[in-house]
Parts: structure tokens; C-alpha cells; sequence
């Protein structure tokens, strides 16, 4: 209750400004450029690179667009970007826009020669999983950027894993080109569900029965082949260590391909912005994998916010054909889909089939949403199964910088139904 | 071999000196440019047509869009360049028009004091002329000399300080009191030694 308390607090405090507080009288009556009487048209980055902002930095943003140019409100938007971002400096350069009288505001930002970020991208509580998080520290020098993260995570998977994750990348060709590797190690337990599961009958769709450790090698590239639209290529080959110590290693690996297309669209008082994905997993004999699947996910979210009220539609499907292995089956019933539901009563081996759907609401902090969908195995009729719930976010999940998010779901069906308690924060 | 040497170093020699020349303009700031001084009623008023101040990474922040604060402060010394007897002090914000490619100056002072639709060499004129000196306390038969310094206010720095109503006497003197920063841009000129009564209204 406390801790509700907290983050209710936190929500009202960390709102960001009206327009009007954004800008104040005083400075409007001095501002002294004289560019200050034309309109932003709209605000950007000079470079290719993908930045990511908090809800707040972004609501700043949407508030200057629209309005004259305020010099002090704009030095603070950069200052405010310069902070979130950790960059060396960061500077505005302001063009002629689209109109005669508008101006587009561009955003550069200088990384600077080197330094070394440390974060929690994730820390997160959901009724009957417990605890998730992740500790991360990334070193960047040039072009260069190093990521170590250390994690806990009891939401994402059938397998409830602690481990690290490593990885290097480089940009190039102006980050049109991002060249990386990644090396993850784990320790996995299991739910006692699944392991009943696995010991009743192993279904054939499942490519490996419990391990007690993994370890993944991916080396990939990514391109950005017409903003915003980006492909990323790679390898996955992935060690499972077997339960017992005498059962010989199995391997899982993959070619990976994945396309996605990431806009923004931001007018006066309205922002949308269009994500969508498809994900290609292929473990062939090609590559020397014990188990050959292939994984198909698509995925798109669409959000439209005006004011202070929101709409966020999600969509999320995918099918699995041959062996996979635990870590890749699809889950439903966690912290961010179909949320209400526990992932081992809807399926405790997780499922090669998935089709889910999501509305959610928002007006200022309030979050009211509806999911949908069901994960189930070739061969069995899927049961949709419904979810809803109520609480209070800065953003729209745990993605964003300083997001945080307070909820309670309930799953819907006949029957004694217990409510489940999510709470997370990224900071 | 000893004319060779003398050949071949007199023209490096005026190199050093041009190189030196041009560190000290560019580098340092400091420049020869001539500070004329002319008398105008109780005034002293100043124009240096060779000076520009508009140059660099001022000009730079200026044609991204940004308002660039310059400080100026003139100073009149009698005898010695220590023995300060008159002194003004003014910041001027200057900004691009993106669109029409004018220079806009306010006298930060009096902030219904404007110019508009300039060019850069305008603009600085413009800043020059907006300066004055009072000449009421002036000794009229001392030798004098008078020295103008401008800087750039830096990127991070607000435009306006505190007193949002202008500016202080009191910031601007803080600011000429420190050594300015090393990647601070700034300038500093000198007239030729003068007479109050010899000057020319």
C-alpha cells in the first residue's frame, strides 16, 4: 500500500507541464531572438540515430511544436535532452520550414569522446512472479558502445532466468550501419507447473526438456534502409545445458532476420506514433542445431495521444513450426501481455501458436485496459481467454525512460478470480 | 651558405610574424583594428570599422537560429591604463532571421532599443554606436586613452540575467573582472592616446 502510495505521488508530482507552464509570460515578453515569432514546425534529431526520451521529454517536445519559438523553453527542452541522453553537449539549429513562417527545430547531439552510462532498464513486481530486474552499464567510445546487464527475469519467459548479458556494436555509414555481438549467459529455473508438465508428457512440438543453463553467441548487423524503417540480420547459436550433468549439450541455432518500422507523427496537440515488426527465427541443419524450428512473430502497436487522453491499440501474433526450445515458445499472462493471467495455468510449457490483442485507454496518469488472446499448441483449439484492468502510468509501459506504472488486472471469467498486482519502474 | 640562410629566414621570419599576427587576432582576440573616439555632448562615442565581431562560432550559434549575447564594456583611462575614469558597460543580444538572412540587435539595457533588417557589419556598427562614455568628469587637458572589450557570452549562459528588467551594472562588471574563459571569444581594441578638448563632435 505504501508503495502505492509512492508512485500515485510520484505520478502527480512528475506530470509533465501545460503549455502554459511550459512557457511563461515573462519569458514570452522577453524573448529576444528574433526568430521568436515564427512557429516550430517540428523538432528532430540531426542524425539517424534512434533516441530514446521519456514521456516527459517527449511531452515538452509535443507542447513547442505549434507555438512560437520561446528561446528559454527551448534551451530547457535541450538542457532536458542533454540530460536523459548523458551526452557531452547538445545543440539546436533552427530551419526554414515547410511554411513561411514556421521553422523546424533540429537537435544535435555530441556523445562526446567517451563515457560510461549505468541504469535500471527494468525493475518491475507482478503477483505470483515476483520480482524482475536489470542492472545495465554501457561504456561508449566513438562509435563504439559496450553493454554489460545483469538480470533477473521471471516475466518474459516460461523459464525463470538469472544471468548477463554482453554485448558490442559499432555504428557506421552515419548509424546507417550497426554492426554487433552479443554473448548471454544464464542460470534457468522453473516454475513447479512446468516442471509437472514436462515430467507428464513431453508434446512434441517441445524441442528441449528443462536446462539448467544457456548460453547464446549472436553476431548480427543492422541497416537502416529507408527511415524509419531498419533490418537486422544475425546468428543465434545458443548452448542448453540439460538438467542432468551427463545428458550431452543441445544447441538452438538460428538465423535471425528481423524488419521494423518506427514513426512519429506529432502535430499541435496531437501525437501518433506507428510501431510494427516482424521477427524470423530459423534454426536450420545448416547450422549444426539439435532442434530446427522456424519462429514467425509480428507484432504492431499504434498509439494516438491528443491532449491529455490516449488510445494505444496492440497486436501480437506468431507461429512456430518444428522443435523449439522453452526460451522461445510463446508466453502469455505477464507483465505486459494479457495481462491478469497467470502464464503457467494458461499454458505452463508456454505454446507454438499465439494471436493476441490489447486496447488501452489513458486520460492524464489513468490507465484503464482490455486484453485479449490466447497461446496454444498445433493440434488443440485455441481458448480466448480475456483480461482487464486499472491503474496509473507516466508512459505507456515500462519502456521509457523514468516510466513507471501501477496497476491492478483482473483476468475475466466465471469463477473466483483474484486480482494481480503490477508495479514497475525504468530509471 | 650564410646568404642562403639570410634568404631563406627573412621570409620565415615574416611568416612568424604574420602567423603571430593572425594568433593574435584569431586566438586571442586581441585586435589592432583603430578605435576612433569622437565627442558628442556629454558623451564619448566610439566606431572601429575594422573590427568584427560577428565571426566564428558566434556567427555560427547565430545562423543555427540561436540569440547571442556580446558584453561590451568601454573603458577611459587618464595617464596610466590602471587609472580608470570613466567606464561603460551594455550587453547586446544579436540573432539571425533564418527567413529573411537579417541580423537583429537589442540593447539588453533598454530593451525598446533595437535594430532590425541588418547586415552582419550593420549590426556590429549598430552595437558600436549604442555604447557611450560619459565625458562630463573627464579631465579636458589629460592625455587619455580609451579601450573597448567585447565578449561573447557563452553558449550555456541565459541571455538575460537575473534582473530580468535588463541587466546589472554588477553582473557585467563580474563578468570583465575574470580573465575570460579559454574558448571564450573575445576582443579588445585601444584608441591612439587623446586630449578631451582636441576631440573632434
Amino acid at each position: 500500500m505504501k508503495l502505492a502510495l509512492v508512485l500515485v505521488a510520484a505520478a502527480i508530482l512528475l506530470q509533465p507541464a501545460t503549455r502554459a507552464d511550459t512557457v511563461t509570460d515573462a519569458e514570452r515578453a522577453t524573448d529576444l531572438n528574433v526568430n521568436s515569432r515564427y512557429t516550430i514546425e517540428s523538432i528532430g534529431f540531426m542524425d539517424q540515430s534512434q533516441y530514446r526520451l521519456s514521456p516527459s521529454a517527449m511531452e515538452e517536445m509535443r507542447l513547442l511544436i505549434g507555438a512560437k519559438l520561446n528561446s528559454e523553453a527551448l534551451n530547457r527542452l535541450v538542457q532536458h535532452v542533454r540530460s536523459e541522453l548523458r551526452a557531452h553537449d547538445v545543440t539546436f539549429k533552427l530551419v526554414r520550414g515547410g511554411e513561411p513562417g514556421s521553422v523546424k527545430v533540429l537537435l544535435e547531439v555530441d556523445p562526446g569522446p567517451g563515457r560510461i552510462d549505468v541504469s535500471i532498464p527494468q525493475f518491475g513486481y507482478y503477483t505470483g512472479q515476483g520480482w524482475t530486474a536489470a542492472a545495465e552499464a554501457t561504456a561508449t567510445l566513438g562509435a563504439n558502445t559496450l553493454t554489460f546487464r545483469a538480470l533477473k527475469d521471471n516475466d518474459s519467459s516460461i523459464e525463470q532466468m538469472a544471468g548477463i548479458q554482453t554485448s558490442y556494436a559499432r555504428h557506421l555509414a552515419d548509424d546507417r550501419i550497426r554492426l554487433g555481438f552479443e554473448f548471454d549467459a544464464y542460470a534457468d529455473q522453473y516454475d513447479p507447473a512446468t516442471l509437472a508438465a514436462l515430467a507428464s508428457a513431453k508434446p512434441s512440438s517441445l524441442g528441449a526438456g528443462a536446462y539448467s543453463s544457456r548460453l547464446n553467441f549472436e553476431p548480427s548487423a543492422s541497416f537502416v534502409l529507408a527511415k524509419p524503417l531498419t533490418f537486422t540480420i544475425g546468428v543465434s547459436f545458443e548452448q542448453l545445458q540439460p538438467g542432468f550433468s551427463a545428458a550431452p549439450l543441445e544447441s538452438a541455432n538460428a538465423v535471425i532476420n528481423t524488419l521494423r518500422y518506427h514513426q512519429l507523427w506529432s502535430s499541435d496537440a496531437t501525437t501518433q506514433q506507428l510501431d510494427a515488426g516482424y521477427s524470423l527465427h530459423a534454426a536450420t541443419t545448416l547450422l549444426g542445431t539439435d532442434l530446427a524450428y522456424t519462429r514467425h512473430t509480428f507484432d504492431v502497436d499504434y498509439l494516438y495521444k491528443h491532449a491529455q487522453q490516449l488510445l494505444e491499440v496492440s497486436v501480437l501474433a506468431g507461429v512456430i513450426y518444428g522443435r523449439a526450445p522453452l526460451f522461445e515458445r510463446f508466453v502469455l499472462g505477464d507483465s505486459t501481455d494479457l495481462r491478469g493471467w497467470d502464464k503457467y495455468e494458461l499454458d505452463p510449457l508456454g505454446g507454438n501458436r499465439l494471436a493476441y490483442g490489447s486496447v488501452t485507454y489513458g486520460y492524464h496518469i489513468l490507465r484503464v485496459f482490455y486484453d485479449a488472446g490466447s497461446v496454444w499448441d498445433q493440434g488443440n483449439a485455441p481458448e480466448a481467454r480475456q483480461s482487464a484492468g486499472i491503474g496509473v502510468a507516466s508512459g505507456l509501459g515500462l519502456l521509457d525512460r523514468g516510466a513507471f506504472l501501477l496497476a491492478v488486472a483482473f483476468p475475466l471469467r466465471q469463477g473466483h478470480t483474484e486480482p494481480v498486482l503490477i508495479a514497475g519502474m525504468n530509471f | 651558405m650564410i646568404v642562403w640562410c639570410q634568404r631563406a629566414r627573412q621570409p620565415a621570419l615574416r611568416y612568424f610574424i604574420v602567423a603571430l599576427t593572425a594568433f593574435d587576432l584569431l586566438g586571442l582576440g586581441i585586435s589592432s583594428a583603430e578605435l576612433a573616439v569622437r565627442s558628442s555632448g556629454d558623451e564619448l562615442q566610439i566606431a572601429a570599422p575594422r573590427l568584427h565581431f560577428l565571426t566564428g562560432k558566434s556567427l555560427q550559434r547565430l545562423h543555427d537560429g540561436a540569440a547571442v549575447p556580446f558584453d561590451f564594456q568601454l573603458t577611459v583611462a587618464a595617464g596610466s591604463r590602471n587609472n580608470v575614469v570613466a567606464r561603460a558597460l551594455e550587453r547586446f543580444v544579436v540573432s539571425y532571421d533564418v527567413w529573411e538572412e537579417k541580423f537583429s540587435v537589442v540593447r539588453l539595457r533598454d530593451l525598446h532599443k533595437s535594430g532590425s533588417h541588418l547586415s552582419a557589419s550593420a549590426a556590429e556598427a549598430w552595437c558600436l554606436d549604442n555604447i557611450f562614455a560619459s565625458s562630463s568628469n573627464l579631465p579636458p587637458g589629460q592625455q587619455l586613452r580609451a579601450r573597448l572589450e567585447i565578449r561573447a557570452a557563452e553558449q550555456k549562459e541565459p541571455a538575460i540575467m537575473p534582473q530580468d528588467t535588463g541587466i546589472s551594472l554588477t553582473a557585467l562588471i563580474e563578468v570583465f573582472s575574470r580573465p575570460s574563459r579559454p574558448q571564450q571569444e573575445h576582443w579588445a581594441l585601444e584608441s591612439a592616446p587623446f586630449r578631451l578638448a582636441d576631440l573632434k563632435p
